[in-house]
């Protein structure tokens, strides 16, 4: 209890440092805002995915049904995340590019990371019996691993992109204002521990129905 | 246990022929495929014309047909045996390894029945500048190896799930996405006379990391 209160006292910290301590970015002005949205939900997009992919291959090693249950709550709230970054991201496009959606080549992978995921989703509900389910939705996941690094890294270099540079750009030092940096940061680390709390709410619901399914 | 013979090159080679044998006795796989691509090629044609002057738009228009042409017929190879109640039976029979292969082998010459028909009525329909043949069938084949070698393995998931084919599509093609994008940038850019090679690398790579994939998960694939 204590520590949740914790959580959302430091999540409301971190956006009121984003709008109050950091500063702008000249030519963004206000619209630098959404970067404490957007940058942290992009990022644990990746993270979750990452986490659900890592339990998909150990369920697959180990037949321990509650990686299944990891994997399954973390594709689950790694769509939610993704969800929020895309939504933001839209919105700044909005605001800077002119149109809410124009096949940015970062628009473009993480609307198929979308795809992927609702597809692993909409999979697991087609499936019949939670040892099948779990080991089928493990493969898909594998098939995706292969799938995602193409959508993220290659299929973009075939189009030209307007995103901004990732924080760490080529010369290896950020540009941005450090303050900025440290209240995205200061939001990444809350989100993810949203996330940890989320998903072990999420296991134990699974091991709870499995419990009385059992019983 | 399947004996390290039954994964020979001799048990892929009977699966493959097995398969052959049963789509030619009803032919509905490729019946159905054939008819959906000639329908749909029919139907773009009539609606827009010609569009020998719109070599972007005729790539996308080309494998866009040939992949939805090819994806119901290349998820059937494992729902035929599921809905035969017959794949208990072949498993008895092969490897999960050979099964796969074999039926790969089928779909990659099912694809390229497929291609024999459509390809050139696509091109004769919609017109489009002159081919560099070369590089057009190189990326035609890899893009059909990567197709059949990711359609394969989802098919052979979709065949274990509730109301199969309607899944299908919607749960490959995310994967597919890559292909789609390699094989349609390539076709683009043979049509202006431009190197090829990115795209090649990129199905190439694509075709290998899911057929090492497949390799790694088919022993997963059946196991009550």
């Amino acid at each position: 209890m204590l520590l949740r209160m914790l959580l959302f006292a430091w999540i409301a910290a971190s956006l009121i440092a984003g709008f109050l301590w950091a500063p702008l970015v000249p030519v963004l002005g206000d619209t630098t805002r959404v970067f404490y949205f957007h940058f942290p939900a992009a990022l644990l997009t990746c993270v979750a995915f990452g986490w659900s992919m890592l339990h998909s291959v150990l369920y697959l090693a180990r037949r321990d049904l509650g990686h299944d249950a990891q994997a399954a709550g973390a594709a689950e709230l790694g769509l939610l995340f993704c969800v929020v970054a895309t939504l933001s991201g839209s919105l700044w496009a909005k605001a800077m590019w002119g149109s809410y959606w124009n096949w940015d080549p970062r628009e473009t992978s993480i609307f198929f990371l979308m795809l992927i995921y609702g597809a692993y989703l909409a999979l697991r509900s087609a499936l019949d019996g939670e040892a099948r389910r779990a080991r089928l939705a493990a493969i898909y996941s594998c098939v995706a691993f292969v799938a995602v690094p193409f959508l993220i890294f290659v299929v973009p270099r075939l189009y030209f992109s307007l995103h901004p540079e990732p924080v760490l750009n080529a010369r290896g030092k950020p540009d941005i204002d450090p303050r900025i940096l440290l209240a995205a940061a200061a939001m990444f680390v809350g989100e993810t521990g949203l996330f940890a709390w989320m998903l072990a709410l999420r296991v134990r619901v699974a091991r709870l129905a499995r419990a009385r399914e059992v019983a | 246990m399947p004996s390290a013979s039954s994964s020979s090159a001799a048990a892929v080679w009977a699966i493959l022929r097995k398969e052959c044998r049963s789509e030619w006795r009803t032919r509905y796989g490729l019946n159905a495929a054939l008819l959906f691509a000639i329908a749909t090629l029919t139907a773009v044609s009539f609606a827009v014309g010609r569009l020998g002057d719109r070599p972007d738009l005729l790539a996308a228009l080309l494998w866009i047909v040939l992949l939805f042409a090819s994806l119901a017929a290349l998820a059937h190879t494992f729902v035929r045996e599921v809905e035969g109640h017959t794949l208990t039976l072949l498993r008895l029979t092969a490897s999960p390894t050979s099964i796969a292969l074999g039926k790969l082998l089928f779909n990659l010459l099912f694809l390229a029945v497929i291609e024999l028909v459509a390809v050139p009525l696509d091109l004769v329909l919609l017109g489009g500048p002159p081919l560099h043949w070369g590089r057009f069938l190189a990326v035609l084949a890899l893009g059909s190896v990567a197709l059949a070698a990711t359609a394969t393995l989802v098919g052979a998931i979709i065949a274990q799930t509730r109301g199969r084919g309607a899944l299908f599509a919607a749960v490959s093609l995310p994967v597919l996405l890559p292909v789609l994008a390699g094989a349609v940038s390539g076709t683009r850019a043979q049509w202006s006379g431009a190197p090829v090679g990115a795209e090649l690398r990129l199905l190439a790579a694509y075709g290998a990391a899911m057929l090492g994939m497949s390799l790694l998960l088919y022993d997963h694939l059946w196991e009550e």
